[in-house]
């Protein structure tokens, strides 16, 4: 008996030792709400591994078990709970700035405010995405972690007015955008009569999208499946035009290609004219120019599906692109860029704070090849579009839009159809949109040098226990057969603003850049200049920052208070 | 400046009430070896020749007080990360002030003390071609063992060993908080007065 005894309790302790030799699970997990704040910055939160899934304008909305709510007590983080038993994937960032749009909001479900304007919204039974009432623009939380922005490094301030000069190889490309082209597009999708995800029609138009896309001698053309909101599944339709130089370094255009009208009527009637068959056929257009031009950097064209739903086909894409660790350099993406309810007609270019440069960018190409008047906006919380997903994944990404707050009567009307938009305003915005590609992919120019490659920059910097000086930034790159000598730009902005910082043409492949401070990051690109003087496109930019350098693991956290501190 | 001034008055009226109970008051003066803990603090500077100024009280019964006076200075060069064939030279001090109390084992030929008090330390790193430097004070925690070996008349030989650790919260990019603590070994002569 005895022995029965303490053979049990032998086979108890050792199912015990199995079963706690497993990695805990995460408990339950509650929603909470962290404000922002300048004693909140990003790099403790990830000391904290906290699992923020939103960023907005003035707080971050995370998944917390009971050990990351005790961590973030400890540290003194301040947090609300909203929800407690939080289910990934079930909760949806709504806007609520319409009059009325918060009650109708609560009336079908849980609606907690977070900032002003925006709620979050879950319901205990049913998908959420399908309870949201309609015609409130909303987002489903990220599926990982997302990468925060919050401020860009200090950088240089930027000149109110600039010189920026039209190059004439973009401008004959925006020269074969064609009205009539983007025209028969929208025309098309509309007569789909609905494209909302989970219907047969939105498939329907997806194939219409890949045959177009297939028509056109791109590299690879595809379907990228998804499901959503536990049943359904939809594709987004993904083109891509593999760059010559930097094949791994993509640019994205990209717009949704479903609609949605009111609940009654959106199975069968949903034309999404403005909204937005008109971003998608700017999108077919662009592919359709840009796909005889031999480029520097790979194109992908992206139509994306359950938009509508709440963002659903560019979350699967972003998020599988961030798990693979793509390099996306910029994304563009135009929803409702068609209606123009006064002429001249401006489009909004909407970004966060680390995708400011693309905004620059764009108003820069709108007013160049558009032209167009264009405004930027910074706001983090506009997350209603499929940009969104991509800056949750820390990719630079704008949308372009023809108003915010959207003045289309039509919207999400079944009576949103071609013969109420307005084709100069498309077209316009088709070519600041397509100027703007081009520029960062880059088309290659017959005679010219090829675009340098393998370009470095290693910051060198001396250190002592308390202070660090950045004696220089070394600039290295490949030989090019065809240079003659190499040019070297300079900026202290991303992908803005390249100032020249070589007198004459440097010989070799390494430059040493001693005009540098401590406190400033700096980005180079290379170009190569051949016999005849003739100057190549721009390689990819490369980052020297002492806090970012890959020159020594020794390089830990730059400490900048230290810098000088106490003289 | 004011609670300086309140310290060091609060210090000598402790000072002259211990000196009133004391049994036996000597000095000692000492220089020797330091070894940073800070591996980064090694490569620029190697070891350092401290010294170092005590005075020594000891009250009825094993117990006493110390206090004194050490600096420390070392030249070096920053660590360069990268290459660019630049040199920067620089410098370090630091001065620093114990308090500490210990207890005595008086031996036939050896007194042995050992002890734990506060350390005020004041330290300054400057860079010597470029405007750069860094100063900071730090009070922190001391704990040594000394031993006096009588020599001729009143006069002892003298040594001592120190563990200081100093966190200063402040680093660079080559060393995220810097230590400024270690061992160090001193050897000299002490002078007792009565």
């Amino acid at each position: 008996m005895k022995s029965a005894r303490i053979f049990v309790s032998a086979v108890l302790m050792s199912c015990l030792l199995f079963l706690s030799s497993f990695p805990a699970n995460r408990g339950p997990l509650s929603l909470i709400r962290i404000p922002k704040g300048p004693d909140l910055p990003s790099r403790a939160l990830s000391r904290l591994q906290v699992d923020v899934r939103q960023e907005l304008e003035s707080c971050l909305l995370a998944l917390a078990d009971r050990e990351d709510i005790a961590r973030l007590r400890r540290n003194g983080v301040r947090f609300s709970v909203l929800a407690r038993n939080a289910a990934e994937g079930d909760i949806l960032v709504v806007r609520t700035d319409s009059p009325g749009a918060l009650a109708a909001l609560r009336s079908a479900g849980k609606a907690v405010v977070v900032e002003q304007g925006t709620a979050v919204f879950w319901t205990e039974t049913g998908s959420p995405a399908e309870a949201v009432p309609a015609g409130l623009p909303r987002k489903v939380l990220s599926s990982r972690t997302v990468r925060m922005g919050f401020r860009p490094a200090a950088s240089a301030a930027r000149p109110a007015s600039r010189a920026v000069a039209q190059d004439p190889l973009i401008d004959m490309i925006v020269d074969l955008v064609s009205t009539p082209n983007l025209s028969s597009g929208v025309q098309s999708l509309q007569d789909f009569q609905t494209r909302y995800a989970s219907t047969s029609n939105c498939e329907a138009s997806g194939q219409y999208i890949y045959n177009a896309f297939s028509g056109l001698g791109l590299d690879d053309v595809r379907f990228e499946p998804f499901t959503f909101s536990g049943s359904y599944s939809s594709r987004n339709v993904v083109a891509e035009k593999t760059g010559e130089t930097y094949p791994d370094d993509i640019v994205i255009i990209c717009a949704h290609y479903d609609s949605t009208s009111p609940p009654a009527s959106r199975l069968t009637l949903a034309p999404g004219a403005d909204d937005n068959a008109s971003g998608t056929a700017a999108v077919l257009e662009a592919a359709r120019v840009l796909a005889s031009y031999p480029l520097d950097f790979t194109v992908r064209f992206i139509a994306f599906s359950a938009e509508e739903w709440g963002l659903y086909g560019s979350r699967a894409y972003a998020t599988a692109a961030g798990l693979a660790g793509e390099r996306i350099i910029g994304v563009i993406n135009l929803d409702m860029i068609a209606f123009a309810d006064a002429m001249p007609e401006d489009l909004q270019v909407i970004v966060n704070p680390a995708s400011g440069w693309l905004a620059d960018r764009f108003l820069d190409a709108a007013s160049l090849y558009g032209p167009l008047g264009a405004t930027k906006t910074i706001d983090a919380s506009f997350v209603y579009s499929d940009h969104a997903p991509f800056w949750d994944g820390g990719y630079p990404a704008l949308l372009a839009i023809e108003d915010d707050p959207l003045t289309n009567p039509y919207y999400h009307q079944t009576t949103d159809t071609l013969d109420k938009l307005n084709l100069d305003f498309i077209t316009s915005a088709t070519r600041a949109s397509l100027g703007l590609l081009a520029e960062l992919a880059q088309p290659l120019r017959e005679g010219y040098p090829k675009t340098p490659v393998g370009l470095a920059a290693t910051p060198v910097v001396y250190s002592s226990l308390f202070s660090a000086l950045l004696s220089a930034v070394r600039v290295t790159w490949s030989a090019q057969p065809d240079a003659a000598g190499y040019n070297v730009y300079r900026t202290n902005s991303s992908h803005l603003d390249y100032v020249k910082v070589n007198d004459s043409p440097v010989v070799g492949t390494t430059y040493s850049d001693a005009d540098v401070r401590m406190d400033l990051s700096y980005y180079y690109v290379v170009t190569a200049v051949g016999a005849t003087g003739l100057e190549s496109n721009r390689s990819r930019e490369a980052a020297a920052s002492p806090s970012i350098s890959p020159a020594t693991a020794a390089i830990r956290t730059l400490s900048l208070p230290t810098l000088g501190g106490g003289r | 400046m004011k609670s300086g001034r309140c310290a060091a008055v609060f210090l000598a009226v402790l000072g002259l009430a211990a000196a009133a109970r004391a049994q036996e008051l000597s000095v000692s003066l000492a220089a020797g070896y330091f070894r940073a803990s800070e591996e980064a603090y090694r490569g620029i500077y190697g070891p350092s020749l401290p010294f170092s100024a005590d005075i020594w009280l000891k009250l009825r019964g094993p117990f006493g007080l110390g206090a004194g006076v050490a600096t420390l200075g070392d030249k070096g060069k920053a660590v360069p990360m990268g290459e660019d064939g630049a040199e920067y030279p620089i410098k370090f001090r630091r001065a620093s002030i114990p308090v500490v109390v210990f207890f005595q084992f008086d031996l036939k030929v050896v007194d042995i003390r050992l002890g734990a008090g506060m350390c005020a330390h004041r330290y300054e790193e400057t860079w010597a071609t470029v405007d750069l430097g860094f100063k900071g004070n730090k009070v922190s925690p001391r704990f040594f063992a000394t031993a006096s070996a009588a020599m001729i008349g009143r006069l002892s030989f003298f040594g001592s060993a120190t563990y200081d650790t100093i966190p200063t919260g402040a680093g660079s990019p080559l060393v995220n908080e810097v230590n400024l603590g270690g061992v160090q070994i001193l050897g000299g002569i002490s002078f007792r007065i009565f």
